[in-house]
This record gives structure tokens, C-alpha cells and sequence, in this order.
């Protein structure tokens, strides 16, 4: 599940949809519904997804992990709208991230030529990103800003954290 | 078209972006209770002025027609002010009596239009048929005269001003003697009594009144005071130069004067 090819990315996909709405999917509710922390860790399969994969693509798979996030949540439409908007956003935060001579094409944002750091600054680009957007969503005003700024704080360390610890689980096959 | 799909391909993951952030609002909006709350909250307190806007625009549409139905108003607005109004009530000055009978009427008029300073003057009246005005009527001023109505309207009449060279007037002296008045086109102070027998005495003052012989002037009205007289050799008669009592051009509150007995005398005279 390591590799940039259709299987892997099928396979992650799978697995991250199935960790993130069975395990994390507890641990909020775990916390009474009222609390301000949710463990996110979906946006990764967006993250990993290789690097010349079509523009257009990359928002329509997006799109398709927050729907099937969004069946399990019983909150059609939220993800969803996160996920599509972490996948534009994608290809802002990886020219942003761009190394001096550029990536190598050939495969997905490869932690084999990629430092730790940068993956650090990766995933927490793009973990802020997919927060900020479904905390928004989810309180639908900007009325609700505090809670929404509150919810991502709190919530960002925490993803960010259980995000790195896959990231370096798979990193060296990825 | 092909820009346009160029720019649709260059852009793809915007509008995928676009398109499918729509349709998780959609979903967000139908399938979520407190989003929905929200939403139609939002909605009910932007629709006022997402309407007034509306309205806004659609009324801007509308000018021309507004103009219109603006301008249909002004032009009713102005058809009732005063300017717009004709006068038609006249004072007439008349009385019955057992020893006089009316002969003239003096019915008010005032200068609505004049012709530019010239050797024919003329002046137009707003005074005309529909208040019996009638061509041969004469044109008096409070100090003197002022010409003969010429043509008539409804409302208006034409009057041909004492300055006019083709006018004649009939004038004499408190004596009796007359002669005819007519003007040379020259100083408009001035007129000319013509065909007045050379040995009538005439000094300088004199009064010249207006005889009444032509029905168009009431008897002794003055028209002006003799400042010269010369006699024309051969002809038996002398030209008398008249200062005129009044300012023809300058005139603008007049009377006309109708002679009730108009008609009768002129039968007389033809027969």
C-alpha cells in the first residue's frame, strides 16, 4: 500500500476511509459530541495521491473519500465539501513546498527524496486546510468563528501527530 | 469557443472544484438539520435586500416609461398653471341710461406680441372673434391711440399700429377742422396730418383730437399736440407735424374699441 500505482492508492484509500470513520469516528464520540476534538486523518489519501495525477482528477477523488467519509459520519455534504476543497487546494500548497530543483515527476510526494520536515509542513498544510474548511461547513456561519478557530487549534495538533505517525509508517515505501 | 474550452481545460480542477463544492453545499444544506436552519435563516434575512435589489434594477428598466408618464404629468401640470390660461372674462365698460345709449365698448386687451421696430409696426392682441373683436376696430391706450385691428383669430387679433404706413386716420382741431393722419415711417414720435385747408390758424400746441368720422376711434380722443405746420404751396392745404401722446411701441395694456353703431352708419354711407 506503499506505492503510487492505482492498487496502492485504491488500497489506501480504503484503509484510511475505514481507520478514520471506525477508530477516530469513536474517539470524538468518545468525548461526548460537545468536545472540540476530531482526530482527521483522511486527508492523507489525498496527500499521497501521486504527483502527476490530473488536476481534475485529484478534486473528483477528493471528493470521493469525503462522500464516503460523509456515509459514515450521517453528515452528507460536510466532508465532502472539505475534502473537494483540500484537493484544489493541493496543488497551492505543494508549489508553495516545491524544492529549489523541482519534484521528481515520475511518482507521488515521495518521502524518498523528501525530507521529514518537509512532510511535517505537508500534511500540516494540508490537514489545516481540510480543518478549517469542515469546521466551517459544519458550523455553516461565520457567526460561529471562535468555535470554529477553537475546533481547528485544538484539533490540528492532534491529527497532525496520529497524520506522522502513518506518514512514517509508510514513508519508506510509499 | 475554442478559448473558451481552452480555458476550461486549463482550468479543469477549478471548475471540478467548483462544481462539486456546489453540490456538498447542496447535499450540506438538504441533508443536514442545523446547516439547513442556518441557511434559511441566512436566506430569510439577505432576501430583503437581494429583492430590493432586484426591484432597484427592474425599476431602472423602467425609466422610460417613468420619463414618460413624468413628462405626461409636467405637461398636465403646466396645461393648469396661469400662464397657460386665456382670460376670457372682459370687463365692459357700459351702463344703461334713458338719455344716452351705448355707442362704444371698451373691452381690455393686452400687447402679447409686436413686430420688431420697423416702418410697417404691427402688434398682436389677446383679445379676438370669440369676443367680437372685428377688423376695423380701433386700438386705444389710456393716453392716445395705438392702430386698427387688421385680422382675427379665435383668441387673437392683428392690429396695424399707428406706426404703419399704410394706416389713416381721421384727425382734426377743437375748431372742427380735420385732415388725415398718417405717418412717413421715419421718427416714431412723430406723425403727419395731411389735407387740412392752408387758412385754418393752427399754433404750436395745439391739440390734435380724433375726429370719430371713420367709426373706429371714439369722437375727441387725443392723439397728440401740433409742433409745426407748413403749407403746401398749390395745393390749398397745410401738412401739420404731430407729437404723439403716447409711445406706440411701448404700449401694452390697451382697450379695443368696438362702435356699437358700426354697421348702421357704414350702411348709411353706402347708400
Amino acid at each position: 500500500m506503499g506505492g503510487s500505482d492505482p492498487i496502492s492508492n485504491v488500497v489506501r484509500f480504503v484503509l484510511l476511509l475505514f481507520v478514520q470513520v471506525i477508530l477516530f469516528r469513536q474517539v470524538s464520540l468518545g468525548l461526548g459530541g460537545a468536545a472540540s476534538l476530531a482526530i482527521i486523518v483522511s486527508p492523507l489519501f489525498i496527500a499521497l495521491l501521486p504527483l502527476r495525477t490530473p488536476l481534475p482528477l485529484v478534486v473528483v477523488f477528493s471528493f470521493l473519500l469525503g462522500f464516503g467519509t460523509d456515509l459514515f459520519y450521517e453528515s452528507l455534504g460536510v466532508h465532502m465539501a472539505a475534502a473537494t476543497f483540500t484537493g484544489y487546494a493541493r496543488q497551492f500548497v505543494l508549489r508553495l513546498l516545491e524544492p529549489r530543483d523541482g519534484f521528481k515527476v515520475k511518482a507521488s510526494p515521495e518521502g524518498r527524496d523528501l525530507g521529514f520536515s518537509w512532510w511535517m509542513k505537508y500534511v500540516g498544510m494540508m490537514l489545516g486546510v481540510y480543518l478549517i474548511w469542515y469546521f466551517s461547513m459544519e458550523a455553516f456561519s461565520p457567526v460561529f468563528w471562535r468555535s470554529i478557530a477553537l475546533k481547528t487549534v485544538v484539533s490540528l495538533p492532534v491529527s497532525w501527530v496520529v497524520c506522522m505517525v502513518f506518514v512514517t509508517l509508510l514513508r519508506p515505501r510509499i | 469557443m475554442q478559448q473558451l474550452l481552452r480555458i476550461f481545460f486549463t482550468n479543469g480542477s477549478f471548475f471540478t472544484f467548483v462544481a462539486l463544492q456546489l453540490l456538498s453545499l447542496y447535499c450540506i444544506i438538504s441533508f443536514n438539520s442545523p446547516q439547513k436552519a442556518i441557511a434559511a435563516e441566512t436566506w430569510s434575512i439577505r432576501a430583503g435586500s437581494v429583492r430590493s435589489a432586484t426591484e432597484t434594477a427592474r425599476s431602472y428598466l423602467d425609466l422610460e416609461q417613468e420619463n414618460e408618464a413624468l413628462r405626461q404629468e409636467v405637461a398636465r401640470l403646466r396645461q393648469q398653471s396661469p400662464e397657460s390660461l386665456y382670460a376670457t372674462e372682459r370687463i365692459v365698460d357700459s351702463f344703461r341710461d334713458e338719455t344716452f345709449v351705448q355707442r362704444y365698448n371698451f373691452l381690455t386687451a393686452h400687447v402679447v406680441n409686436r413686430s420688431p421696430y420697423r416702418p410697417n409696426n404691427t402688434l398682436i392682441i389677446d383679445r379676438g372673434k370669440n369676443l367680437d373683436v372685428r377688423p376695423g376696430q380701433g386700438i386705444v391706450s389710456p393716453t392716445g391711440i395705438v392702430g386698427i385691428v387688421d385680422q382675427v383669430t379665435g383668441n387673437h387679433a392683428r392690429v396695424l399700429s399707428v406706426l404703419h404706413q399704410s394706416i389713416r386716420i381721421s384727425a382734426g382741431l377743437a375748431s372742427g377742422a380735420f385732415g388725415t393722419l398718417r405717418w412717413d415711417g421715419r421718427d416714431p414720435r412723430y406723425v403727419t396730418v395731411t389735407d387740412l385747408a392752408d387758412y385754418i390758424e393752427v399754433q404750436a400746441g395745439d391739440t390734435i383730437f380724433s375726429t370719430g368720422y371713420s367709426n373706429v376711434f371714439p369722437t375727441h380722443q387725443v392723439i397728440g399736440f401740433v409742433v409745426d405746420s407748413e403749407v403746401q404751396p398749390g395745393t390749398g392745404s397745410q401738412n401739420l407735424t404731430v407729437a404723439l401722446s403716447n409711445k406706440p411701441v411701448e404700449e401694452s395694456n390697451v382697450f379695443v374699441v368696438q362702435d356699437l353703431f358700426k354697421d348702421e352708419l357704414s350702411d348709411l354711407a353706402t347708400e
